[in-house]
């Protein structure tokens, strides 16, 4: 998929998305943007939207629950995980959705197990020392 | 030291953040790109880390929407160092940009294997989410097998045997043919008495993988499933980790529950009843409760055994239950559970039985119609089309026109649509159907494709006591002041044929109803005016005795638009003029329409072809076609052009040549034909448009006629002999008789499949036959999948081996019938007798609809497959070729006119014809040498060599020597190695021994030159 081709489609989702009220339901028909069968569902915490498109083998209400995990799996890592978190440690990031879901499929599904996964790679990390997560401030410390 | 390990990085993306807008952005986004290319030009000063952060900072920029087209291969490099953090960028920084073709994949594959088959499993979890995450071809031919050791590897933790799962599942998804799971399903039984619940999950996806690709193979399965769902749902046997708000792992359940779905029926009465219970407890045992996640969880599991129950046909009382917990659920608070609810429920209208109970349902689906949630909305439309039926459609039609003017844009084409289907589907009287139509016009006139006003037309043309009640419904909207031009269009083709019936009603004489619909003239595009200029002629002939005012009035129009630019326009214009003045004469040309043929309805078809495109393929939904087919998704026009379009150009070239006979089955095939016509091109130009409304009634005119009058028919000149040749490029269709149009070369497919194992044989817009092969010396084993692509059964399904003498061929009973949307298997066992280069032929037909269709098709049963590469050495190859001194059992030839090949693409072509190419046996680097061995019945397993002599200087010619110990196979071998280099392979092969490869008189230069390198050699 061309860089062009993503962008669009991220367009496309946002712009289905950010008129979206509050209280309706998690599910939007995507189709015309993913091709027939397509469904996507999201769920949106303040500023940060969570979204996963996927197609009819997958359960709807399954895949909300996963993003759930995903969340309370961030909120560990990051304590009260927001934008910044994410903004500055998308390597991170990275780790942690590949413990959740690999190949499109899910991997794991207990945030405690994803969470010693992670704490594993943080260890092979540092152990090569490296990498520690960059804390919220950063961005006061940058913009002074 | 930076507060992250890398400084540089968090910079940057400070940097990035505080840009003011998109330009600055961009500058700096380029800057940057500028400094790592820069840097990666001169590698020797960059330190592992300084790479590895370079790398990061290029996936950042990737992820900001810039193309980033260079540093692949520093990110791939990284992979192979030696440290965990760069090792881990190059892997994640990899799977993210590179796709699965990406040529520096391939150099990669080396240390991925190392870090998969070696010891430290933080690299292995890496190689595996990598190889998962891609999952190429590649990857799969030199993986596969190591990563399934990896799964079922006792001495694995779990945290790397669930990630070697799903690996293998990638890999299996994208390359089926080439991971070879033969005997998985007792490995597949072992893993599902896993006790790591991730494992367990993991192994759950591959398992539903494999089964939907073979179920066959997977039964023993099947009790294990029904065990983890009782283990789960009853025993709560689980560790704490793994419970989701209180709810065993919702994951694994809903996996568990589908892949139950894959398997056609539970046979067992012992694990039928287990799983049952097991259903029952959670249909009832799930109550909606506060807390929103676990609502979300024990729904997921509910909604899941929902679908399960009615894949297994659960007894009448259980369905019923499930009815009723849906009726609740439509109506909670929770919109996630009403949304499901209102989806499920259409679903299970597919199930028999429940329509009635569903029904009672009805006001609250109603009320969902107008949820402030569109998904919501969408549901409840779906669900509302699928209940439809007579008994209930006023109701339902009603209240989608009412729901019309209310309903977002996105939504009213779709709903105008439905409106119109089961206007007409169920219509209690005409008149009714007559004024949801219209009024489906005047609210959303936008979104009525023009299929929906044809219908219309053709309905009152064919109802004579309808015409009266049509003409005054017309006459009323055209006094609105404002109305869609579409509602101009079928208002003045009504009038303009049943106007006259309404004479003596007030406001309805000839006059008052020329100047309403003239009034509209200024207000319509081009396509409209031809319409309004027949109606204008129509009038004129109706008004009995003549109004000169009015004929003065017409003609005065008729008279502007002699020279307007639109020719169909001006055509008419003339001929209208012209006609009218002729007086009595015009009362038989322009006479009323005579009755459409009953057609198939446009729009129905159109409904139909949409479902098709957007089916799904689970299982539930494949049975589900068999029950019904008006569960109606209709994409918007961009998205469902792609098979709908074939299927109508199909019906097409179906038009039979016709005199004016009555209804016969032709007629009905043309009706239908035309009926698609309207469905092929959305937007039809004028001529089209008209062409489709007038150009049956070529079929009913008198039959002198008939052959003029089609092209008449679209100028609107009913019976006046005009040169056909002048409306020849307005002629909607043409004649063939062909019934059927295969999609793809037929012969293209043939030799592709001569080269592989699997791959379809056939496709057309009915069916897919594919095949899928096992060779194993002179045993054949094909299996034939006959795909039927439509929602109607195929019929009369016939195939018949033709074999050659040297195939023992076997088919298995082919059943008459394939239902829609069904793929039937059909094995096919071939054994091969002696060497041959015959085909056997597949004579392959069935029926669809009207259409007989019919093919015959070569079978991939061809020579190379009963051959077998076998590598040669020189100590085997020598004595062997010597002792083989000369015909029978050693043919030479000369062969001119080859394609042009160098020796790498000959020596491919061999490979993929199982013939090893022996390097450095021949001295001379211009020659080949091949071996292999030829399996057959009746002679035992036979060594075969091959000598190709090339001339560098003309690759156009070369010398063949074929040996082997039998004359036949010498002989044969010889001759089908010709055909390979010398065909063009798509060319139909010749049915007797080629003539054209053959030696002719050679220029003795040529001949003598290889000839003295050979005999050098021996």
């Amino acid at each position: 998929m061309t860089v062009e081709k993503q962008q669009e489609l991220i367009r496309s989702v946002f712009g289905v998305l950010c008129s979206r009220a509050e209280k309706v339901s998690n599910f939007m028909e995507v189709d015309s943007i993913f091709g027939p069968d397509s469904r996507l569902v999201y769920k949106h915490y303040a500023t940060l939207y969570f979204i996963f498109v996927f197609d009819s083998s997958e359960n709807e209400l399954a895949m909300l629950d996963l993003i759930q995990v995903f969340v309370e799996t961030l909120d560990k890592c990051f304590r009260n995980v927001c934008e910044l978190d994410i903004v500055f440690n998308y390597n991170k990031l990275h780790s942690i959705l590949d413990e959740i879901i690999s190949g499109g499929q899910v991997l794991e599904t207990s945030s405690t197990e994803i969470m010693r996964a992670v704490e594993e790679i943080s260890k092979s990390e540092s152990a090569s020392n490296s990498i520690s997560l960059v804390p919220k401030t950063v961005s006061g410390w940058r913009s002074r | 030291m930076a507060l992250s390990g890398m400084r540089g990085l968090s910079v940057f993306i400070s940097d990035i953040r505080n840009c003011q807008n998109k330009e600055q952005e961009r500058l700096r986004v380029d800057k940057e790109l500028g400094n790592i290319r820069t840097r990666f030009k001169n590698e020797k000063g960059l330190t592992p880390y300084e790479k590895k952060k370079y790398v990061w900072k290029m996936l950042y920029i990737f992820m900001l929407g810039y193309d980033v087209d260079f540093g692949h291969m520093e990110a791939v490099s990284l992979i192979s160092a030696p440290k965990y953090p760069e090792k881990q960028v190059g892997y994640i920084v990899t799977s993210s940009l590179l796709n699965e073709n990406h040529d520096f994949l391939r150099l990669a594959i080396n240390t991925v294997r190392n870090d998969i088959i070696g010891r430290n499993e933080t690299f292995q979890c890496l190689a595996l989410t990598m190889v998962g995450n891609i999952g190429g071809r590649e990857f799969a031919e030199s993986l596969a097998p190591d990563v399934q050791k990896l799964l079922i590897s006792s001495s694995c933790r779990p945290l790397v045997r669930k990630k070697a799962a799903l690996c293998l599942l990638r890999l299996f998804r994208k390359n089926p043919d080439v991971v070879n799971v033969d005997g998985w399903s007792d490995r597949m039984a072992q893993l599902l008495d896993e006790r790591d619940l991730g494992v367990l999950t993991s192994s759950m996806s591959l398992l539903v993988a494999l089964v939907s690709n073979n179920h066959e193979a997977y039964w023993s399965c099947l009790p294990k499933c029904v065990k983890t769902l009782e283990r789960l749902a009853r025993n709560q046997d689980i560790p704490q980790e793994y419970t989701y708000y209180g709810i065993p792992s919702p994951w694994l359940q809903v996996k568990t529950m589908r892949a139950l779905q894959y398997f056609p029926t539970v046979e067992d009465p012992n694990t039928r009843r287990s799983l049952f219970e097991v259903l029952q407890r959670i249909l009832m045992g799930t109550d909606v409760v506060k807390n929103v996640n676990k609502n979300n969880a024990s729904h997921a599991v509910l909604f899941e055994a929902l679908a399960l129950v009615m894949h297994l046909d659960a007894e009448n009382e259980m369905m019923s239950q499930c009815v009723a917990l849906l009726g609740k659920f439509i109506a909670v608070r929770e919109p996630n559970i009403r949304y499901l609810g209102l989806e499920n429920m259409t679903r299970m209208l597919m199930v028999t039985d429940v329509h009635d109970i569903i029904k009672r349902h009805q006001a609250q689906i109603i009320t969902s119609l107008k949820d402030p949630d569109i998904s919501i909305r969408r549901r409840a439309l779906d669900l509302l089309y699928g209940m439809c039926d007579v008994s209930n459609a006023k109701d339902i039609v009603e209240e989608l026109l009412q729901y019309l003017s209310t309903a977002d844009f996105a939504m009213r084409e779709e709903l105008s649509l439905k409106a119109a289907i089961l206007a007409e589907k169920f219509a209690p009287d005409l008149s009714w159907y007559v004024d949801v139509i219209l009024q489906l016009i005047d609210k959303a006139g936008d979104f009525v494709s023009d299929d929906i006003w044809f219908r219309v037309v053709q309905f009152v043309t064919n109802n004579e006591d309808l015409q009266p009640y049509a003409a005054a419904k017309a006459r009323e909207y055209l006094d609105k002041p404002a109305i869609h031009e579409t509602m101009v269009k079928v208002s003045a083709y009504l009038l303009g044929e049943y106007s006259h019936l309404l004479a003596r009603r007030p406001g309805c004489s000839p006059k008052e109803i020329f100047s309403a619909i003239h009034e509209k003239l200024p207000t319509v595009s081009t396509t409209t005016i031809p319409i309004l200029l027949s109606t204008y002629a129509k009038i004129l002939m109706h008004t009995q005795p003549p109004d000169p005012e009015l004929q003065k009035h017409v003609w005065a129009i008729f008279s502007k638009y002699e020279s307007c630019i639109d020719v169909e326009i001006q055509q008419r214009a003339i001929e209208y003029f012209a006609l009218s003045s002729k007086g009595a004469a015009l009362m038989d040309i322009l006479a009323e329409m005579p009755k459409f043929p009953e057609r198939q309805s446009a729009l129905i078809k159109k409904a139909e072809v949409a479902e098709v495109d957007t089916a799904e393929q689970s299982a539930i939904k494949l049975r589900a076609q068999q029950h019904m087919t008006n569960a109606l998704v209709v994409t918007d026009q961009h998205s469902s052009n792609g098979t709908p379009q074939s299927v109508g150009q199909l019906s097409l070239v179906k038009i039979p040549s016709i005199s004016g006979d009555e209804h016969t089955s032709a007629d009905q095939e043309l009706s239908q034909a035309n009926g698609t016509l309207a469905t092929v091109d959305p937007q039809p130009p004028s001529a089209d448009l008209l062409g489709d409304l007038l150009g049956p009634l070529a079929i009913e005119g008198l039959p002198g006629a008939a052959v003029l009058s089609e092209p008449n028919a679209v100028s609107g000149l009913e019976g006046v002999p005009i040169p056909a040749d002048d409306a020849a490029a307005i002629v909607p269709v043409e004649k063939d008789t062909n019934s059927v149009q295969p999609i793809g070369n037929i012969n293209e497919r043939f030799y592709a499949l001569c080269l592989k194992d699997s791959g379809v044989l056939y496709e057309d817009p009915n069916i897919q036959i594919g095949i899928k092969a096992e060779w194993r010396a002179q045993h054949g084993r094909l299996v034939l999948f006959l795909g039927n692509k439509n929602t109607f059964p195929l019929l009369s399904v016939q195939a018949l081996i033709l074999p050659p003498v040297h195939l023992k061929i076997e088919l298995s009973l082919v059943p008459e019938t394939i239902p829609p949307r069904a793929q039937v298997q059909c094995p096919l066992e071939v054994m091969n007798l002696h060497p041959s280069r015959d085909v056997a032929v597949l004579d392959f037909s069935y029926k669809c609809g009207t259409s007989m269709a019919n093919v015959k098709l070569r079978l991939p049963a061809v020579l190379n497959k009963f051959l077998q590469p076998i590598t040669v050495s020189a100590e085997e190859f020598f004595p062997q070729w010597r002792s083989l001194s000369g015909p029978p059992l050693k043919l030479q030839e000369v062969v001119r006119g080859v394609r042009p090949l160098s020796l790498i693409d000959m020596a491919n072509i061999f490979t993929s014809f199982q013939l090893t190419v022996c390097q450095g046996l021949d001295p001379n680097p211009n020659n080949l040498i091949a071996s292999t061995t030829f399996y057959s019945e009746t002679i035992r397993p036979m060594l075969c060599l091959i000598r190709i002599e090339t001339d560098p200087t003309d690759r156009t010619q070369l010398r063949i020597t074929v040996a082997s110990g039998d004359p036949t196979l010498t002989f044969e071998l010889m001759e089908f190695i010709k055909e390979q280099l010398v065909g063009i392979p798509t060319a139909p092969r010749p049915p007797a021994p080629p003539a054209a490869p053959v030696a002719q008189p050679t220029n003795p230069a040529a001949l003598t030159d290889p000839g003295d390198l050979l005999a050098g050699l021996l």
